[in-house]
Formats: C-alpha cells, sequence, structure tokens
C-alpha cells in the first residue's frame, strides 16, 4: 500500500528545512533524519513500483487537471529512476551517519536532503518549467555540497560547476520559454501532441538549448568539463551521490525532452556519436589520472557515454541495455567513490601510488573496491556484464559495428586502468608508516549492500529487465503517454 | 519589439562578461545579467499592448484585458533561483578570495585535466 506519490518530494523538502531546528535539540539527531526520510522514499518507489507498472500514475495537484495544473507522471521510467535515486540515497545516508563528523554537520545532512528531493522531483514531474525548478534545486545544492570542505580547492570546483551550471540552467528556461511561446503550454504531454505543429526552426532552437542544458547535467562531452574536479574535491558520499543521483536526474532529462517531447531523428544519430566521442575521451583521460577520484570521475562520464550511446540506437533493446546500464553505474560507481574514499582516508593521500599493498592492510575495504572494479568493467557474474553485453550485441545489430568496436576497445582502455589499481592494492609491497584507522561499521552496512546488489543483479538480471521493459517502452512509445497523462481524471 | 531587443543585448552582454572578464565578481554579474535578460524576455512573451495586470480587483475587469499571467509566475520563481545562485556563488568566490587572496580567475589554477 502506497501513501500519495506528492510525499516523496514533499517529505524530504519539509525534513530538510526541520534539520537546523533538530540541530538545534540534539546534534545526534540530525545524521538519522536522512535515513528515516530516505527510507521512507525507497519505500515509496517499491510499493509504487507494480502499480505503475500497469498503469502510469498520474497524480493531479490541487484538482486542476492537466494540461492547465501541474502533475506528477509516474511511469515505469520515472518509478525506476526514483527507486534508484532513493536506493543510492539510502545507502549513502547509511555511510554517512559516521562518516561526516567535523564540520557543522547537520548543513550537509540538509543539503543531502534538497539533493535527494531534487532529483526524485525531476524524475516524477510532468510539467517542463517544474523540471526546471527541480534540476536547479538539485545543482545549488550539488555547487554548495562540492564546496563543503573548507580547502581551496574545493572551492575552486564548486565555483567552476557553478558557473558552467547556472549558464546551462538559463539555457533551459530559454528554451521553456521558446516552448510556452509557440505551444501555450508547459505540460510535457501537451507540448509532446503540440510540437508537430510548431515552426520546424523554433522547435531545433528549442531543442538545442534544452539538450545543452541537460547535456550539462548528464556529463555529455564538451559540456562536462566540471566533473572531474567537482567528483574529486567533494566529500566522498558527495561523489557518490554525483554519480548515483545527479548524473542520472540529468540523463532523465536528456531522454525525456529527446524520446518525448521532440519528434526530431536526426537527434538520435547526434546521440549516438556524442556518447562514443564522451566514452572514448574520457576513458583516455581517465588512463592518465594519478589521483583515484579523478580517475573515478572520468570512469564516471565513460559510462554515461556509453548510456548515452544506448539511448541513441533507439530501439527497445537499446533503450532497455541504456536503463541497465544506468541502474548498474547507480550502484558500482558509489561502491568504487565509497570504498576509494576509505582508502584515501587511510593512505592519507589521494594518489595512486600511495594505495600500495592496501591489500594486505584493509583486506575488507580493498575488497570492496576490487569487487566493484571488476563489476564495472564488465567480468562476468556481475551486473555490469549484462549491460555492456546487451549494449554491444545490439549496437552490431543496428549495423553500426565500427561504434560497437569503438565501444569495446573504450571498454578495453577502462579495464587496464582499473587492473592497474587493483594491482597496487593487492602485488605491492605497502608503504612503511603508522595507520591506525579503521573503517566504521556503517559504511561496511553501506558497501555490503551495494556489492549485494550487484551480484544479485549479476545472477538474476531478468529479474530487473521486467521492469526496465515497460520503462524502455514508455520512452519509445509517446503517443501512449501523452493519451495516458491527457486522459487522467476524466 | 524593444522588450525582445533589451532581453537580448542583456544576455548577450552577460555571456560576454562570463565568457571574457576575469574578475570573479564580474563573472558572477554577468550570469546574474543573463538571468534578468531571461526574465524580460519571459514576461514580454506574456506582455499584449495596452491590456493590464492579472489581477481581478473590480468586477468590471474581464479576462480578456489582461496580460498572460503565467510568465509572470515563471519569472517570479525564476527570479528567487536567480537570487540563490548568485548568493552561494559569491560566498564561493568569497571563499576563494580568502585561500588565494585575488580576485583574479586566470590566477586560481590548481586543478587542471
Amino acid at each position: 500500500m502506497y501513501l500519495d506519490p506528492v510525499l516523496m518530494i514533499a517529505v524530504p523538502l519539509f525534513a530538510a528545512f526541520l534539520i537546523p531546528i533538530l540541530g538545534k535539540i540534539n546534534k545526534n539527531i540530525a545524521k538519522y533524519v536522512p535515513v528515516l526520510v530516505i527510507g521512507f522514499n525507497l519505500y515509496e518507489a517499491v510499493m509504487l513500483l507494480p502499480v505503475s507498472m500497469i498503469k502510469p500514475v498520474i497524480v493531479i495537484i490541487a484538482a486542476w487537471r492537466p494540461p492547465l495544473g501541474i502533475n506528477l507522471t509516474i511511469g515505469p521510467l520515472g518509478n525506476m529512476l526514483a527507486l534508484i535515486i532513493s536506493l543510492v540515497g539510502f545507502i549513502v545516508s547509511i555511510y554517512n551517519i559516521k562518516f561526516v563528523e567535523e564540520e557543522p554537520n547537520e548543513k550537509f545532512h540538509m543539503l543531502f536532503m534538497l539533493l535527494v528531493a531534487g532529483a526524485t522531483g525531476m524524475v516524477l514531474t510532468g510539467d517542463i518549467f517544474n523540471l526546471f525548478v527541480f534540476l536547479e534545486i538539485t545543482s545549488i545544492s550539488s555547487y554548495a555540497l562540492t564546496a563543503f570542505i573548507r580547502h581551496r580547492d574545493s572551492a575552486e570546483a564548486a565555483f567552476k560547476y557553478l558557473v558552467i551550471g547556472s549558464i546551462s540552467s538559463t539555457f533551459v528556461l530559454l528554451g521553456v520559454a521558446l516552448i510556452y511561446a509557440t505551444t501555450g503550454t508547459l505540460n510535457m504531454a501537451d507540448i509532446a501532441q503540440k510540437i508537430q505543429s510548431v515552426d520546424p526552426k523554433i522547435a531545433v532552437t528549442a531543442m538545442i538549448l534544452l539538450v545543452t542544458g541537460f547535456g550539462v547535467e548528464a556529463e555529455m562531452f564538451p559540456l562536462n568539463g566540471w566533473a572531474p574536479d567537482a567528483y574529486s574535491q567533494a566529500p566522498t558520499p558527495v561523489s557518490a551521490a554525483f554519480g548515483g543521483i545527479v548524473v542520472k536526474a540529468g540523463m532523465y532529462g536528456l531522454a525525456r525532452l529527446i524520446f518525448t517531447i521532440f519528434n526530431f531523428h536526426g537527434i538520435f544519430y547526434f546521440l549516438l556519436i556524442m556518447g562514443i566521442i564522451t566514452l572514448l575521451i574520457a576513458e583516455m583521460s581517465a588512463l592518465r589520472q594519478k589521483q583515484i577520484k579523478r580517475m573515478l570521475a572520468f570512469s564516471s562520464i565513460g559510462q554515461m557515454g556509453l548510456v548515452m550511446m544506448a539511448l541513441g540506437l533507439a530501439t527497445q533493446e537499446g533503450v532497455v541495455g541504456g536503463l541497465f546500464q544506468m541502474f548498474n553505474h547507480a550502484i558500482i560507481k558509489p561502491l568504487l567513490f565509497l570504498s576509494a574514499g576509505y582508502l584515501v582516508f587511510y593512505s592519507g593521500s589521494k594518489n595512486i601510488e600511495d594505495l600500495d599493498g592496501m591489500g594486505r592492510l584493509k583486506p575488507l575495504t580493498s575488497f570492496f573496491f576490487a569487487f566493484g572494479a571488476f563489476a564495472i568493467m564488465g567480468l562476468p557474474p556481475f551486473s555490469g556484464f549484462w549491460s555492456k553485453l546487451i549494449i554491444i550485441s545490439e549496437t552490431i545489430r543496428n549495423g553500426f559495428v565500427v561504434l560497437a568496436a569503438l565501444a569495446l576497445i573504450g571498454s578495453v582502455i577502462e579495464a587496464v586502468y582499473y587492473l592497474r589499481v587493483v594491482g597496487r592494492l593487492y602485488f605491492k609491497k605497502p608503504h612503511e608508516g603508522e595507520r591506525t584507522h579503521y573503517v566504521h561499521p556503517t559504511a561496511i552496512v553501506a558497501m555490503t549492500l551495494l556489492t549485494l546488489i550487484v551480484l544479485f543483479v549479476g545472477l538474476y538480471p531478468d529479474f530487473l529487465m521486467t521492469y526496465l521493459k515497460p520503462a524502455a517502452a514508455e520512452l519509445l512509445n509517446k503517443s501512449a503517454y501523452i493519451k495516458d497523462v491527457l486522459t487522467a481524471g476524466l | 519589439m524593444i522588450y525582445y531587443v533589451a532581453a537580448f543585448s542583456l544576455i548577450l552582454i552577460g555571456t560576454y562578461a562570463v565568457l571574457v572578464k576575469k574578475n570573479m565578481v564580474k563573472i558572477v554579474l554577468g550570469l546574474s545579467l543573463i538571468d534578468s535578460g531571461v526574465n524580460i524576455l519571459l514576461i514580454s512573451l506574456g506582455y499584449i499592448k495596452g491590456k493590464t495586470a492579472p489581477i481581478f480587483s473590480t468586477p468590471a475587469l474581464k479576462a480578456q484585458n489582461m496580460v498572460d499571467p503565467i510568465p509572470q509566475a515563471l519569472v517570479l520563481t525564476a527570479i528567487v533561483i536567480g537570487l540563490a545562485v548568485t548568493a552561494l556563488a559569491l560566498t564561493i568566490v568569497i571563499r576563494l578570495y580568502d585561500h588565494h587572496k585575488t580576485l583574479d580567475i586566470s590566477k586560481i589554477r590548481e586543478l587542471k585535466w
């Protein structure tokens, strides 16, 4: 039994602003609030899943039926992404209980909940201006979280991210203004219905503005300059949240725009080409990184390139592969970041060279890192294997053999730099020095949960596929989406 | 027409400031100018010459004599968001100044590809 889905956005927002007050009463309450609230979101997303798989849940707010009022549209796709976001948010907030100790930590928890609320809002809303507002909530809390550690480099990374991010969101607003001026509506289903009658020149301009705007959050190639800096300078749980939450919401925005709202086939070729360029450039940059978190950041960009390529195929199987890859990336990348965060904490250095021999000193954390590395490379028993298999075989089936070959080259490069780190962890002599830190039980719980999910999905991919297939079908069948939204409440 | 010209000039001036200026405060100003430009653009989309504000203050006012209220609601939200971004940007600039003792963005280059 599920409660009103509006609560998935309202409760985190309310609780986020309640945290400073709770922090005044008792310092310890603040860190348990995110676990509870995001746990509630997770419960809602799981309970909604069987319902939305059959028929999208359209929530009408304040009795204004769409297209007039703002509505939430919870189809299979939005629900899957809300599930991913709340799952990652929940696990990272368990990790946060002990990790965030110094600093005014209630501010950290508040911003983290705003991030989750914004991202959840982005994937659930059915209104394009609302999408912009939630995009802004997500990105403003991301800027602040990037600058959370009072260090000169984190302020620099945050400033870069802020300049790129706020210009991009201005582009989104301009695109929304153009769409409103020509169609006279803000409801996404209604826009999708009326966009055919709009002058194609204006529609293309609006699409370019919106795709550029969301491309920044989705880490599309020329627009991802912020990512390596922000990922490497932000606190570890925030890097994990970027990979698992912010980028997923941005990619959802991109997918929703090009599949549902606009009606141009050329954009899919654009996405294919941008995807493969993003993949190759990111993997080659990752290869020459000396810092572990920077390397993971470039790897994250590369994975999103693969997702873009899969979405660019615009076939049922291809989109399923892309969504599967998004799910895997959302689970595995936090695992890598969380374990790498502890490895960095032990060695006291961000450089890969200083991690030598950690496999003997810290077997558990190193095991988690190695597990994540194997999973993201796509070795068979893990979940990363299935998504890559689907994407590559579907690319070849559609005749893009060269693209498939390039993607495989990207995977080989990826294997090289991950294995290099894993090799250093296990086969090098540890540096001399005193190490007394121990990994915290909450962090072990968080990382174990992620590991179990990776293993479960790797062994039973069909379980996830039954939910991903309707989600892909929702993207590809826009007339059903339009009909479901516009007939809601009749 | 004049409103559209004003809006686009503001957007272009703002973009110029962000792209060319080295001073971080000027970059933040540029961002703020782009925001204002987009806001003016949105308002002018809903403006109809000779019509009044969409408030039913007297019974004599009819809906067809009013301008479109939706862009105004959108702009209200966009202004608040712009304010938050500007405030946050200035906070980060202050912190960068504390660490580096300079506002020149080309001198702050610890992070590179």
